[in-house]
């Protein structure tokens, strides 16, 4: 039987800073069995600990067909997290995974595609977002709507670049406070309904961010006339185990963990209203 | 289903003989005067001392022996620098004298720790078990057992090896498993054929126990309420603000399972280890961002008395509540699942 | 897996527990369904109170300061090394130059050797422990009134009680079992509930009536009640006339209290106060309950004769389910009392000032000229250390860095000791200052006796081995002893030590290991065929007649001026216990509140622009301290709370070391702070 709860060494081959207080690291199995048997999808997490002080839920923003090696986009906001940004490349952390469900991919082929992101929401799209621009042809128009607090918490800046470039994708970007020299827009994402046009036909609209941000994003869509079963989120919630164990992270008779982290708003709809789940 | 007879002067000899196969827990009486589950000393006088306290009757362990493969605490690894030592336990385990809810809690809790994937820690602890169930004559929490109206007990009609039925100076014994037939077969001497119509008898004394038990709710009346959507955030604040947080409901309960994970260390030697947890806690969903979904203690109260009459439901077509009344038994304020149930199915405050 | 009966290290209720040991480790905590508290149940704290035990960081073997740093020490080097200076200073300035804290935390056998130790072998009275900063009032003010300074009556009673008057005690917070059963009596019985507290307590949610008074006019209430029943013929003249002395007095001074000029004092309306004594007065069976908004002030001594005035007045004492009820903090606070390990008296309150008592006891330990002044108290012991007045300090399983008031003055004194011995179970603020730490066992890790707040004497029981060489405290004890030179102290187990203390002790002279077995005895146990009491003053009063002993109102030291506006009041939450030494080291309570927090008023918050959760600065004239503030209608406007549970924001750093000086006990419930955003 397979003991899930044991983790994997894993040394850190590069840190890049994507914001004030997110890093990304670039991690490889120690063991290279271990690394060739993780296979993972799109919107998996992984849990991931340093020993000592404990194991966080993180998700996976590699993409699976670029192999050989992981990577997780860490925001310092706590006791695991703010050590693991104290690691430096050749540390090791260790890992267990991949847990969770994926993004639909096969499913949204052929659509047009938005991905709205809030903060630290952007990491958990960008697994999904290089595999779409990875096949850009299989797909329609993409719009990625990006909202940060601040230009420092602007995640991903080089790929956000990239993704700009690529042909008949486009990349808006807003903060809620800008610097000098700010060149993007400002205020909430929401705000970007103002300069550029949502629509909801044969689209399909990918969510991640702060609850707050959630709820009104979903609003704008509503408005913008998308459906319940075309909007896909990916709940936060507590967790600990990973594996439908624990409990914490059970809304209802589902685990965000096995049948999440990514629900279509359709899903969250039919979960228990008290448990304040947009 | 076969059915054998045992003397119950011959328990003792059955115990001896058993603690040299298993593991054996079994009801025993405390120095001080408790009955609790416990372990089976293997040989000497310890053996023969706790052989003499063992207590078959209808005695309240606080809480059901599911901590016998899901301890309070536990260690899940080792580790030393960069090197993890798993730590498993896998005995061959004896419980004897289980009751039916807490037969009923066990399996339900074995079929959650195999669903999706597998909980090693639970799954080997509770791989290679025989149960032995004894009905209750008498409700052991005359207050809060309410098996009769979940039909949890006193008596059950499968999921046990075998199960005892008090018939005076002796037990009727039901052999319901192979492996409950390959355990009677080994103490041939001890569990003797039955004769005469014992079937007949053990009914009456199955009949009689059920009229002993003395709190009755609608439990099927409770289920399909809580199936609909219906509005009770009365009774949850009320149930909600009474509570001293305790967390007894849940750590009594023979079905909850949530635990908790958390590292120990010291310098670069450590252990990382779980523990029981209860939803009904603030920080139980509390996330690092400190944004809590469950932060008002009516939705928490809500959370679990739907999760046990709602949502296992929903899964398993099982009821996470086996009214064995241990939550209620144990609450320093009165507050229990047949009192909620009551409440809900009576339109009446209870509580 | 083995499990075994114990009792909680947490509050005074005392609860029965089992303890499961597998592998040497303790795996759980669950409590015994027939011991006459836990009855089944426990609180948050009991449930989880196993898992510290196993901690890692726990000290696993002596440790001697060298250059600043501390480097492992054999048993041996370290014992020799504490006698040696020991004797050295007590030789050369004088025995008082030493002294010893002992633990509430600790056994009742560990209790009577620390005072032992202090006094059989180093001639001092200084010795003293926590029981100064919680309920040395109660024992001080109900000795005077009653002739026992004790919890009068039981547990079990609050279920049959009519009436509840509680003040300065979060019930259900600090002794959760208590707190339940008056819940449950309001609720299901229709039981009257009176609270009387600055703050709102969970317990004000079931109040009949809530009387919110200014922090520290206690006295002033008390007596305006009191006034309202001599006026309205409430008292019980039957049992004032046949079992009190100084009426006369009494009346005579509470005269002034009229309910108009107590609301001038107190702000409690005139009219709640007059319903909340009638209430009181004319219900059958009334228990008063308090804990440290009582005991902790200047006045400390005077709200607690104040209350037994109150109780007498009205008869509600010496019968089952009445009483002026002190909920004793710590687990073995009373016996640590008990036992006599205060400045003041031997174990049984047998004072040593009594010629007589010394002398039972120097024929006892087998010694000679045992002091008769009256030996320095915790505070005054801690002070002593700054200027060496106190050159020499043992202490035991306490943490007065955290714990004492005006934390810079102890560290200040704390790092002025000339030489600091420390024994406890992790290495502590306190212990970080210690030239000598020694590791002690936890109650799970020996044999012995806790006293709970009802005076229940009952066991713990060894479940698993101390971990490295971590040795059970009384072991220790019994070592040093032997080191310095005396003969007197060699047991082989607490159950030998028992029989001294039952020997001399005579409030425990029936208290015998095997009488104990079950769920303890509560004292007065004078002989071992004695059943224990299980509530005082039947009949009549310990000391004879009571005596009403009337008090005026006096004002806190401190009070709030233009700069320093808030009245700040410290105190516990449900989820730790003192320092966190132990809660901090348990998850499951560690995660439900693991931050520090200031509770402050909606109407001052909306003044000072504060938001909930925000960070504020709290200062008084002795320090200051960064939090968060937590918005709540629980303190009133112009009041503040801070529990005293946080080393990252110690409360402590902020309260003022004025004591009653009688008692000695500081005033942690009043002093005055600004409050600043920052």
């Amino acid at each position: 039987m397979k003991n899930e709860y044991i983790p994997y060494k894993a040394v850190i081959s590069s840190i890049q800073k994507e914001s004030f207080d997110t890093n990304t690291y670039k991690v490889v199995f120690d063991d290279e069995k271990i690394g060739n048997s993780f296979d993972y999808k799109q919107g998996q997490f992984a849990e991931i600990s340093l020993l000592g002080i404990g194991e966080a839920p993180i998700s996976i923003t590699s993409t699976p067909s670029r192999k050989g090696f992981l990577e997780f986009s860490i925001r310092a906001a706590g006791n695991l997290t703010d050590k693991i940004h104290e690691l430096k490349v050749g540390d090791s952390l260790f890992v267990r995974g991949p847990y969770g469900n994926s993004f639909p991919y096969d499913e949204i082929k052929g659509k047009n595609l938005y991905f709205i992101a809030g903060g630290i929401g952007l990491p958990p799209l960008r697994s999904l977002i290089n595999m779409v621009m990875d096949n850009r042809k299989d797909f329609g128009h993409v719009k990625i709507l990006y909202g940060a607090k601040t230009p420092d918490e602007v995640c991903f800046k080089g790929e956000l670049a990239e993704w700009k470039k690529v042909p008949d994708s486009e990349v808006w970007i807003t903060v809620d406070k800008p610097c000098d020299g700010w060149g993007c827009s400002v205020g909430v994402v929401t705000e970007l309904w103002k300069e550029t046009e949502v629509h909801s036909e044969n689209a399909v609209a990918f969510v991640c961010g702060p609850p707050i941000m959630i709820k009104f994003v979903l609003m704008e869509l509503e408005k913008s006339g998308f459906k319940d079963r075309d909007i896909v989120m990916t709940l936060e919630r507590y967790m600990k185990c990973g594996v439908g164990k624990c409990g914490h992270c059970n809304i209802g008779e589902k685990f965000v963990c096995i049948d999440g982290p990514v629900f279509t708003r359709h899903e969250v709809k039919a979960m228990p209203r008290q448990e304040n789940v947009f | 289903m076969i059915i054998k007879k045992i003397s119950k002067s011959d328990i003792g000899e059955l115990l001896r003989q058993s603690v040299e196969k298993w593991e054996t827990y079994v009801p025993v009486d405390t120095d001080q005067g408790d009955t609790l589950f416990t372990l089976l000393p293997k040989e000497g006088s310890e053996l023969e001392n706790a052989l003499e306290k063992v207590n078959l009757k209808d005695e309240w362990t606080v809480i059901s022996p599911k901590d016998i493969f899901f301890p309070q605490l536990e260690t899940m690894f080792s580790f030393e620098k960069d090197n993890i030592k798993e730590e498993v336990e896998s005995s061959k385990k004896l419980i004897f004298g289980l009751k039916p809810c807490d037969v009923k809690g066990i399996l339900f809790a074995d079929a959650f720790f195999k669903r999706n994937l597998d909980d090693k820690y639970y799954l080997s602890r509770a791989e290679d078990r025989v149960i032995v169930a004894i009905g209750c004559l008498q409700p052991p929490r005359p207050e809060a057992c309410f098996c009769t109206s979940a039909k949890t007990g006193p008596f059950i009609e499968e999921g046990f090896d075998l199960q005892l039925v008090d018939a005076g100076d002796e037990y009727i014994v039901e052999v319901a498993s192979d492996k409950g037939r390959e355990f009677v077969d080994l103490y041939p001497e001890l569990f003797k054929d039955a004769e005469g119509d014992v079937s007949r008898s053990a009914r009456k004394i199955k009949s009689d126990a059920a009229d002993a038990v003395k709190v009755e709710v609608d439990f099927e009346k409770a289920l399909a309420i809580m199936k609909g959507d219906p509005d009770l955030k009365e009774n949850y604040e009320r149930i909600s603000e009474r509570c001293l947080y305790c967390g007894a409901c849940v750590y009594a309960c023979p079905t909850c399972t949530c635990f908790n994970v958390f590292d120990d260390n010291k310098q670069d030697k450590g252990i990382r280890k779980r523990n029981w947890d209860a939803c009904i806690f603030e920080g139980y969903t509390r996330e690092a961002s400190q944004h809590n979904p469950r932060k008002e203690k009516s939705v928490r109260a809500a959370r679990r008395y739907e999760h046990k009459l709602k949502y296992d439901y929903k899964v398993n077509d099982v009821s996470g509540c086996v009214a064995c009344g241990r939550c209620l038994a144990s609450c320093p304020v009165n507050i229990g699942i047949s009192k909620f149930i009551e409440e809900i199915t009576t339109n009446k405050r209870i509580m | 897996m083995r499990k075994v009966l114990t009792t909680c290290i947490y509050c005074g209720c005392g609860c029965g527990l089992y303890l499961t040991e597998d592998k040497g480790l303790v795996t759980g905590a669950y409590p015994s369904v027939n011991h006459p508290v836990s009855k089944g149940s426990l609180c948050v704290k009991g449930w989880n109170c196993h898992e510290f035990v196993n901690r890692m960081d726990r000290l696993t073997h002596p440790l001697i300061k060298e250059n600043g740093a501390f480097r492992k020490a054999t048993w041996k080097e370290a014992i020799d090394l504490i006698t040696k200076k020991f004797k050295a200073i007590s030789s050369e300035t004088g025995a008082d130059s030493v002294a010893f804290l002992s633990s509430a935390k600790t056994s009742n056998e560990e209790n009577y050797l620390m005072m032992k130790l202090a006094r059989a072998v180093y001639k001092t009275n200084n010795v003293d422990h926590c029981a100064r900063l919680c309920h040395a009032s109660t024992v001080a003010g109900l000795a005077a009134t009653f002739g026992s300074g004790a919890m009068t009556n039981s547990i079990n009673e609050f279920e049959e009680a009519d009436c509840y008057l509680i003040t300065g005690s979060d019930t259900t917070a600090q002794h959760p079992l208590i707190g339940s059963r008056i819940i449950n009596s309001v609720l299901e019985r229709d039981a009257k509930l009176v609270v009387v507290d600055p703050r709102k307590i969970e317990l004000e949610k079931y109040s009949t009536i809530y009387l919110q008074q200014k922090n520290g006019t206690d006295v002033a209430w008390i007596n305006g009640m009191m006034r309202v029943i001599i006026e309205e013929g409430l008292e019980d003249k039957e049992y004032v006339e046949e079992r009190t002395e100084g009426f006369c007095d009494l009346k005579k001074l509470v005269e002034e209290y009229t309910p108009r000029y107590v609301e001038k004092i107190t702000t409690i309306p005139a009219e709640k106060l007059i319903e909340a004594a009638r209430i009181y007065a004319t219900t059958k069976k009334a228990m008063i309950v308090y804990s440290m908004g009582i005991t902790q002030h200047t006045t400390g001594v005077d709200n607690v004769k104040s209350l037994a005035n109150l109780a007498m007045l009205t008869g509600h004492v010496g019968r089952a389910s009445t009483g002026v009820n002190p909920l004793r903090g710590q687990n073995n606070v009373q016996g640590a009392c008990d036992l006599g390990a205060l400045s003041n008296v031997y174990s049984g309150y047998q004072k040593v000032t009594d010629e007589t008592a010394r002398e039972k006891f120097e024929k006892a330990w087998e010694v000679e000229g045992l002091p008769g002044n009256i030996g320095l108290t915790v505070t005054e012991i801690i002070s002593g250390l700054d200027g060496g007045k106190v050159r020499g300090l043992y202490i035991m399983g306490e943490n007065p860095m955290i714990s004492d008031p005006d934390s810079n003055h102890v560290r200040k004194c704390l790092e002025n000791a000339e030489f600091l011995v420390v024994q406890d179970l992790f290495l502590t603020d306190t212990a970080r200052f210690a030239d000598v730490v020694l590791p002690g066992a936890s109650f799970a890790e020996k044999d012995g006796t806790f006293t709970n707040t009802e005076r229940r004497c009952e066991r713990i029981r060894k479940t698993v081995d101390p971990p490295g060489e971590a040795r059970a405290d009384w072991e220790i004890l019994c070592d040093v002893a032997k080191a310095s030179g005396y003969r007197g102290m060699d047991y082989t187990d607490p159950a030998e030590i028992m029989e001294e203390i039952r020997e001399v002790t005579p409030i425990y002279g029936g208290m015998r290991y095997d009488r104990l077995d079950s769920y303890g005895l509560q004292w007065p146990c004078p002989s071992l065929d004695h059943p224990g009491t299980p509530y005082l003053h039947k009949e009549k009063f310990a000391k004879g007649l009571g005596t009403f002993m009337p008090r005026p109102f006096i004002e806190p030291v401190e009070s709030p001026d233009d700069e320093f506006n808030f009245i700040l009041s410290t105190g516990r939450i449900y989820w730790h216990w003192h320092t966190r030494t132990l809660t901090g080291r348990t998850s499951t309570l560690e995660r439900e509140a693991p931050k520090p927090f200031v509770e402050i008023h909606p109407e001052d918050a909306e003044k000072l622009g504060i938001k909930d959760e925000e960070t504020v600065k709290v200062t008084s004239r002795r320090g200051n301290v960064s939090l968060a503030a937590r918005i709540t209608g629980k303190v009133a406007p112009g009041s503040c709370f801070i529990p005293f549970h946080y080393r990252e924001a110690a409360a402590n750093v902020l309260t003022i070391n004025a004591v009653d000086p009688v008692a000695k006990i500081p005033e942690y419930k009043v002093c005055a702070v600004k409050v600043e955003k920052i």
